[in-house]
């Protein structure tokens, strides 16, 4: 039980409260977004994450066009694409779909240890204060190529680097923060809007 | 109902039902408050007894179609749309929600020829052009590329090149066809002529904007 060779993902503060008020802005669809990151040893640190879509998330051209983009930018700070994070349209939908599946699938050509991230709870269940653990569930892919739902063998391999996180995401929930998040959709509407979000966090 | 005050809803549905007591868009809405609640199998009785009495109400096929999508079940959802369009063929927010439909699941070909049936009764609306080329470029091969880059040059054309996405839509064709298919040289330089236009009005665009 959680030897040497599992590997750990830790996800850093603003990535995972940026993308889980995105999901939250567009509560009626389905959204998406990356993790930028580096993995050390058997553990992927994830450091930020850029909201992708909330319309049309299989149609090919607007993804095509954000992954170049995201990476270009990151490469300079020497970050890569480590992951996929993906909320379903309907709220009590844990099921991983065949979008998010392919998209994991491209991912992963590039970083072997790209993993997947399904929002799971209704946020009105977030635990308030004590838990560590993100309301979302770890895919990871395993030797047969498919995805596989981590932790189910009893480790908790996802947790979140600064253990407040759950605290400060309730406060920007209830402050409606969402509301200032940009994605790529947005930006690709009206080119003044930034997808890296430089303010949300100031 | 769409605020989830559905004691308020029910509320409001009582003192209508009193006044209005054989109407049938009370019955909707009792319906729809069911369907709001979650009471799938009751509000699915009430909707289809209401399409008993009046088979042509657009508005209850349609709830009908959202009910069976909210419950997860896309394949129910695509069928009742499909009957509910050989019916109301000119109804274009049905046709763009199969569409959506079709692209969640990833039926690109049934989307496109949504899609076209949209750019058919509606050719002045550039989002349909829009999302047509990017269906064809999803599917992807040759023809539905350049197929693609003419719809994308449509939708250029229509919104006086400001609209982004086809901007960027007719350069990912470009480089695709460059990089997957390698024609003369003739053809590569009809195709790059395109391409910069892109990139120079996207600049401009680009520039414009910050200031």
């Amino acid at each position: 039980m959680g030897s040497g060779g599992e590997l750990r993902y830790e996800i850093s503060q603003n990535a995972y409260i940026k993308l889980v008020l995105h999901s939250l802005k567009h509560k009626t669809s389905a959204v998406n977004g990356v993790f930028l990151g580096s993995s050390c040893d058997d553990v992927v640190q994830i450091i930020d994450s850029v909201p992708l879509f909330h319309n049309h998330l299989g149609l090919l051209p607007p993804l095509e066009i954000s992954l170049i983009m995201i990476e270009e930018h990151y490469a300079a700070l020497g970050l890569g694409i480590v992951g996929y994070f993906h909320a379903n349209e309907r709220s009590d939908d844990v099921e991983l779909g065949n979008v998010a599946k392919n998209i994991g699938d491209h991912i992963y050509r590039y970083f072997p240890q790209a993993a997947i991230l399904l929002i799971t709870k209704k946020l009105e269940a977030l635990p308030k204060g004590k838990d560590r653990l993100p309301v979302t569930r770890l895919y990871t892919r395993d030797a047969s190529k498919n995805w596989k739902l981590a932790g189910s063998d009893g480790g908790c391999r996802l947790t979140t680097k600064e253990p407040a996180a759950n605290v400060i995401l309730l406060d920007y929930i209830s402050s409606k923060k969402w509301e200032e998040v940009v994605d790529f959709d947005d930006h690709l509407d009206d080119i003044t809007k930034d997808w890296l979000n430089p303010e949300l966090f100031k | 109902m769409d605020c989830q005050s559905l004691d308020v809803a029910k509320d409001c549905v009582n003192v209508l039902q009193k006044k209005f007591p054989e109407s049938k868009r009370v019955g909707r809405l009792e319906a729809m408050l069911l369907e709001a609640k979650g009471s799938w199998g009751e509000a699915e009785k009430a909707y289809s007894s209401l399409l008993e009495d009046n088979p042509f109400d657009q508005v209850v096929h349609k709830r009908r179609v959202a009910l069976v999508k909210a419950q997860g079940n896309l394949s129910g959802a695509i069928d009742f749309l499909n009957k509910y369009l050989e019916t109301f063929m000119a109804d274009h927010d049905a046709w763009r929600e199969l569409a959506e439909i079709y692209i969640s699941l990833q039926m690109y070909k049934q989307a496109a020829f949504c899609y076209e049936e949209l750019i058919l009764s509606q050719p002045t609306v550039p989002l349909y052009h829009l999302a047509y080329a990017d269906v064809l470029y999803t599917l992807g091969g040759i023809e539905n590329l350049l197929t693609a880059k003419k719809y994308y040059s449509i939708t250029i054309d229509l919104t006086g090149g400001k609209n982004t996405r086809a901007l960027f839509g007719n350069l990912s064709v470009h480089v695709s066809y460059c990089t997957a298919f390698k024609r003369t040289k003739q053809g590569r330089q009809g195709q790059s002529r395109l391409a910069i236009f892109g990139v120079s009005s996207f600049g401009e665009r680009v520039q414009a904007e910050s200031f």
